[in-house]
């Protein structure tokens, strides 16, 4: 932990991923004679930098995009518009085999590891198959090689002849971590790794991801939708809201000094474990729009307490307020609107 | 608080297998008053569904009570027969479940679904079934509610399911509503709001709320007393301010040190180690002493009784 600077949270600032106007749209069609074509915008211009090390989490809701923005990271999707690096390499422009290449680089951990790991294959051999497909290792090495992942991720000897299903949730998920591991990527992308689990469950693995990160000087881009996991392993912080990005910053700026208010309003709904601290009201009333048809201007106005005209009518610019500290929004929340809300709370 | 509403002494219940009997609910006790919200808490496989399927008559074929007493007022659940069983669910007692799409009919509409009980239950007319659906669905907030009706449920977003679903089963007036998991499956601002109803709701119409979670946060909101559940036996039980401010039992104490905060930041979490048992291969002594961080060979031989250190508190281990 010495050489990380716990005071801002930031890890050397080498820029190892870095994604400009990111977009990804999908086109789906209704109806059969009348042929009715839609887009939807999953993720409509979204600008970030991973830094070397560290992790980036990005929050949302369903619709969001976050998961899109993950599987386009990994060269899975192709993006509409825009452009990913990786290490100064532009990924999106790589052809097949290139793609393939520099996937090395780059891995996943999946939510469910009993859909992602196949049921008729061993321990071993899931372990293993990465290593074998890009012609790694082979006979006594690969073995040496997947025992070697397995204790990385606390798994026993014993078990590499083992079946998924004979493995509980979490001992799955070691067993998708150490596969992921397996070609000694740079970047991992965590797609809702720990969401599935029971919460015992939860706190052993986010321990073993970031155990695992000390060690191998993993960065890892953490996509989930539970704030307080998210909080526990990211050094900064991503909140996206249909298909856009509304704000970034640190993991502390984004908890105690909100400046998007939908970003407030999602802390505001996560449900604490405490009684005494029980919400007798909500701050953020309506549902998610649908994403194929999104409203006009900032897409969270309608569900907004401070909209007005400008909101509605025009797309707020993502700009850095403070330094690393990103929003979209016309007027981003002030300490003595946050004040606001929470009196107004307090009072119904 | 007031009467007492619910009481299960001991139950247990078995499923039957290729390989014989798994006994998954192994000697639950606990009882609600009127007008109260109870959490039963627990992990995957720690019984807590199961427990309330039972309690609704509606396990599955190859389930069974085969020992303990449900009363509810003063039925002897295991007593009554099939007819009487199906008029209390609905009347009496009601259900709502994780996932409203697979609970709710695809090819009806919402005002099908919503009339059809309010006619069967009430023997009301299709004008005034009609009627009284629409109260329903503005009493749960939902907007447009006479267009709503003549929705099908998969033009619906699940948050608005789920408050169909929470319509539906309030319909008749129950006096105890079981919601088994009923935000696990919505996005974070709209359990809020479901969470909001369902304390709202409870405030109007006096109906007890027996609610089934896993999430230590949906307790600290909705509940008025928590049922801890481990390997399908109760293993501590208190009022909510208790339970949160002084928990006994070492695996209540791991879950909640184990759950990440949102207004505070550690290096690592607490974890509570290995996993939850195997029905089929239940340690001896206390269930839980291989995960305990307090075990010694007592726990090893002793099987802990549910032991109340106060009037509400109850906990079932040696060691505390």
């Amino acid at each position: 932990m010495a050489e990380i600077n716990i005071e801002n949270n930031r890890v050397e600032e080498e820029i190892i991923l870095e994604v400009q106007n990111l977009k990804k749209h999908f086109e789906i069609s209704k109806g059969f004679i009348n042929k009715e074509v839609s887009t939807v915008r999953a993720v409509d211009g979204v600008d970030f930098e991973v830094f070397k090390g560290e992790t980036l989490g990005i929050v949302g809701e369903s619709g969001c995009g976050k998961s899109t923005t993950g599987q386009l990271v990994l060269g899975l999707l192709e993006p509409t518009e825009g452009k990913i690096y990786f290490q100064d390499n532009e990924i999106s422009a790589l052809n097949q085999k290139e793609l393939r290449a520099a996937r090395r680089n780059l891995q996943v951990i999946f939510q469910d590891p009993y859909s992602s790991l196949n049921p008729r294959m061993t321990v071993e051999d899931i372990i293993g198959e990465p290593l074998v497909v890009h012609k790694l290792a082979s006979g006594k090495e690969l073995r040496k090689k997947v025992l070697r992942l397995m204790n990385l991720v606390g798994l026993q000897e014993h078990q590499m002849k083992r079946y998924p299903h004979e493995f509980s949730g979490g001992q799955r998920q070691r067993i998708g971590i150490a596969r992921a591991l397996a070609l000694e990527p740079k970047v991992i992308v965590c797609d809702e790794a720990v969401s599935a689990l029971d919460v015992s469950i939860q706190a052993q693995i986010l321990n073993l991801l970031k155990k695992l990160q000390r060690q191998l000087d993993l960065t890892y881009i953490f996509i989930a939708h539970g704030l307080p996991a998210v909080r526990h392993i990211s050094n900064r912080i991503g909140v996206m809201y249909l298909g856009r990005m509304v704000e970034l910053a640190d993991r502390n700026a984004i908890f105690e000094k909100p400046l998007h208010p939908y970003t407030y309003a999602l802390l505001d709904s996560v449900p604490i474990p405490d009684p005494k601290l029980r919400k007798e009201s909500q701050v953020i009333e309506g549902e998610i729009p649908n994403p194929s048809n999104p409203p006009s201007g900032c897409h969270f106005h309608p569900r907004c307490p401070f909209a007005n005209d400008v909101c509605k009518n025009e797309v707020p610019e993502y700009r850095e307020i403070f330094d690393g500290h990103y929003v979209a929004c016309h007027y981003p929340l002030t300490d003595h609107e946050t004040q606001v809300i929470s009196t107004e709370k307090e009072k119904s | 608080m007031g009467e007492q509403l619910l009481d299960i002494q001991d139950l247990k219940v078995r499923f039957k297998t290729d390989d014989g009997y798994v006994s998954t609910v192994n000697g639950v006790t606990f009882h609600m008053e009127e007008g109260e919200t109870l959490a039963i808490v627990g992990e995957s496989g720690s019984g807590k569904s199961v427990t309330s399927l039972a309690l609704m008559g509606i396990l599955p074929p190859n389930g069974e009570v085969y020992d303990g007493n449900m009363t509810f007022e003063d039925k002897n659940l295991r007593e009554i027969s099939k007819k009487e069983y199906r008029k209390l669910r609905g009347n009496e007692m009601s259900m709502i479940f994780q996932e409203p799409m697979t609970a709710l009919n695809p090819v009806f509409t919402i005002g099908f679904q919503l009339r059809e009980s309010l006619m069967l239950h009430f023997n009301l007319s299709k004008d005034e079934a009609q009627k009284k659906g629409i109260e329903m669905l503005d009493l749960v907030g939902i907007p447009d509610s006479e267009k709503t009706m003549s929705r099908f449920p998969h033009q619906l977003s699940g948050g608005m399911r789920q408050r169909v679903m929470i319509a539906m089963a309030l319909s008749c007036n129950p006096k105890l509503l079981i919601a088994d998991e009923p935000t696990t499956a919505l996005d974070v601002t709209i359990q809020s709001q479901i969470l909001k109803l369902m304390r709202d709701l409870k405030i109007d119409s006096n109906t007890s709320i027996l609610i089934i979670t896993h999430d230590l946060g949906v307790v600290a909101e909705v509940a008025d007393r928590v049922v801890v559940m481990y390997a399908g036996e109760v293993v501590e039980e208190a009022p909510v301010y208790e339970l949160f401010e002084n928990p006994k039992h070492p695996y209540t104490k791991g879950l909640m040190s184990s759950m990440p905060k949102v207004h505070e930041v550690v290096d690592d979490l607490y974890s509570i180690e290995g996993t939850v048992p195997n029905p089929s291969k239940m340690p001896a002594g206390c269930k839980f002493h291989p995960r305990c961080p307090l075990a010694d060979e007592e726990c090893t031989l002793v099987h802990p009784d549910l032991e109340y250190i106060n009037e509400s508190h109850a906990k079932r281990c040696i060691k505390v």
